[in-house]
């Protein structure tokens, strides 16, 4: 089997880590790891610099309030670098928080408007003492996949100019409980608010998120079949 | 006692009698009955106790245990809630059914949920507070960290000459001021320097300066002698300190508090900060070392936790898990064990479980794939998102058995190539794997 490498960064990964949300990550290993691809993985945390050069891949999780809010801040000075990794196509997931984070703004759990980087044109507003718990279901009509989660967050995020959805609500709430859409697609950034379980119940779209990164870097493209266990 | 609280006991019970003699229920509903009549019931029941309130995320209810053990052995009279009744009406409950003396000193050291815990000193002013820890537990219900420690500070405050004995290893305890004046007990053995807690760790931020907290020497999750490596903020000064672990099984432990020996009968690392915060409390009261090591060397086995049943000749120890940091921790247990073992693992997702499941993927699962386990059976309602992460954490695929119902597990038990068998469940899958043990024979009803 012939044999890759790639370096993925995790992004905030010590402190941007609630919900699971670790679990995609693990689950890109686990599937790598029956590909042939080694996976090295590096947090960029609080007062380190982010390379955009450096990365194949970068993770960007969700966390709670007071670690979101220390980040926010952190990531403006890693603004610059982030926006040239995804202008120059770099695949990316981020959940919740990270999705968030990608935007114009979000409003924390105090009210305050907390900024972006504006890497992406979304931006999010809070919901008052109200929260999109529970399990649901989206349908990306380009891929004809289906994909299955849980979401469990208080902002509701309205998609920009040029930002296709991850999928179609079909079950839940999805970005907003108003238009339908659910998460984002923008060059090769995937955001979304199922967390944890995202990759653990869509084996399709991890390997989608493989074929991203292996096709960038080597050209090469897996199918389904390539996975001895899933 | 006035005449309206008088009236809502003597209904209380009333209702607790009758529901005793004729049903098997009783432990909430008198309690909600009393409150009924008189929401300030609590006030004129409690106040001639001395209250020890035992209060934190992970811990409390084999704490609370202990605890009561030892002050068994210095008071004439020691009242506690039965696991379960730890929100406001189990509590009245429990102070409703209490034969206190008449003579002499009675005390109530009563286990009491992080969210209740304001409602609960709303009626009763407590002498002393015991926060575990705080770590994420149900995200669904509970919210974050940050959030039910303020809960449980502003439970306390409101009775502020009360002081808070705490966990001084773990930097959320150290991160606001409090009205209440603070006692810290904590581990200190083994300084290295420099080290850090593992990535996915909550609580690890200063909360002055922000920087990452570093440790000289980490117990477990994020406690340990901490400091910041950019500003002054570190570990607060212990009055009660753990200096030496001389032995540490799966089933038992040997350790020094302040040089005296002590031992419990229930092993892992997190069940000795259990014994070292209810020694904590002894020393608070000036309790004998003596009178301590007979009260830690309790071994009735509570609900839950790391008792033994034997099913046909297998011997199933049976463990509780809710959350992250508690499971890890399990886990770090099972690697103490000399015997081989195999591995059932039941996860359900009802209310009383958590309906998130995610909390799976945050726990350090893939230590268990180095423990060369024969045989793994994954069940509960959510087995298949219990199975995948058993798969991705390095469990190999054919020693992996998944099933749904309980029964079945039952059977798939006294197949297993091992004699010792250890058992995680979440709450709902513990009460439901009983029950059917219960019909089958294998455990008595009660417990």
């Amino acid at each position: 089997m012939e044999q890759y490498n790639i370096t993925i960064c995790h992004l905030y990964g010590n402190l941007l880590n609630t919900y699971g949300d670790n679990g995609n990550l693990l689950l890109i290993e686990y599937y790598a790891k029956q590909l042939g691809i080694n996976v090295q993985t590096e947090i960029v945390s609080v007062f380190e610099p982010f390379a955009s050069d450096k990365f194949d891949f970068v993770f960007f999780g969700g966390g709670q309030d007071y670690e979101q809010t220390i980040c926010s801040k952190d990531i403006q000075h890693k603004k610059e670098d982030l926006i040239t990794y995804i202008n120059q196509d770099g695949p990316m997931l981020a959940i919740c928080g990270g999705f968030q984070l990608l935007g114009e703004y979000y409003i924390g759990a105090n009210g305050e408007k907390i900024e972006g980087i504006k890497a992406l044109p979304h931006y999010t507003l809070s919901q008052d003492n109200n929260r999109f718990i529970g399990d649901t279901e989206i349908y990306n009509e380009e891929f004809d996949e289906t994909y299955y989660g849980f979401e469990n967050h208080n902002g509701m995020t309205f998609l920009g100019e040029g930002e296709k959805p991850l999928g179609i609500v079909v079950k839940g709430f999805g970005n907003n409980g108003k238009d339908k859409t659910e998460g984002v697609i923008f060059k090769n950034v995937i955001g979304s608010y199922f967390h944890g379980p995202l990759l653990a119940k869509n084996k399709q779209l991890a390997l989608r998120i493989i074929n991203i990164i292996m096709n960038k870097k080597y050209n090469k493209t897996f199918t389904m079949s390539d996975l001895k266990n899933v | 006692m006035g005449l309206r609280s008088g009236v809502a006991t003597t209904a209380g019970k009333f209702s607790q009698w009758f529901l005793k003699t004729f049903t098997k229920g009783g432990s909430s509903l008198p309690g909600k009955i009393a409150l009924k009549i008189d929401p300030n019931v609590l006030d004129s029941l409690a106040k001639d106790y001395e209250i020890v309130v035992v209060t934190g995320t992970n811990g409390k209810t084999l704490t609370t245990a202990l605890t009561v053990n030892i002050l068994k052995e210095e008071f004439d009279h020691v009242l506690t809630n039965t696991t379960g009744a730890n929100m406001v009406q189990g509590i009245v409950s429990t102070f409703l059914q209490d034969k206190k003396k008449k003579n002499g000193k009675n005390v109530a050291v009563l286990e009491i949920d992080e969210a209740s815990l304001s409602k609960v000193t709303t009626f009763l002013t407590p002498e002393l507070f015991l926060f575990t820890n705080i770590f994420r537990d149900q995200m669904d219900r509970y919210g974050e960290i940050y959030t039910t420690y303020k809960l449980i500070v502003d439970g306390a405050s409101k009775a502020p000459k009360a002081t808070i004995l705490m966990n001084g290893d773990l930097p959320i305890f150290n991160s606001v001021n409090t009205i209440n004046k603070r006692e810290y007990y904590g581990f200190d053995y083994e300084q290295g320097h420099n080290l850090t807690a593992h990535y996915n760790t909550d609580g690890v931020l200063c909360p002055h300066c922000h920087h990452i907290l570093r440790y000289n020497m980490i117990t477990y999750s994020n406690l340990g002698d901490y400091y910041c490596p950019n500003c002054e903020f570190k570990r607060p000064k212990l009055d009660v300190s753990l200096t030496n672990i001389k032995a540490m099984t799966n089933i038992s432990s040997a350790f020094t508090i302040d040089q005296e020996d002590y031992k419990i009968e229930v092993g892992g690392m997190y069940n000795i900060y259990n014994a070292l915060a209810a020694t904590a409390v002894a020393k608070h009261y000036n309790i004998s070392s003596d009178k301590i090591r007979r009260g830690l060397a309790y071994d009735e086995k509570v609900f839950g936790r790391q008792e033994v049943i034997n099913i046909d000749g297998k011997k199933c120890t049976l463990v509780l898990v809710k959350n992250p940091v508690g499971l890890n921790q399990v886990i770090e247990t099972m690697k103490l064990s000399t015997d081989p073992f195999s591995l059932v693992a039941l996860l359900n997702a009802n209310y009383a479980d958590g309906i998130d499941v995610s909390w799976i993927w945050d726990s350090q699962l893939e230590e268990l794939a180095s423990l060369d386990i024969p045989t793994t059976i994954s069940g509960g309602e959510r087995h298949a998102d219990m199975s995948l992460r058993l798969k991705v954490a390095g469990i190999k695929p054919e020693t992996l058995s998944e099933t749904t119902s309980l029964q079945h597990v039952i059977e798939e038990i006294k197949q297993v190539p091992t004699e010792h068998i250890y058992i995680l469940a979440t709450y709902t899958a513990v009460l439901g794997l009983r029950k059917e043990l219960i019909q089958q024979g294998f455990i008595k009803e009660g417990m």
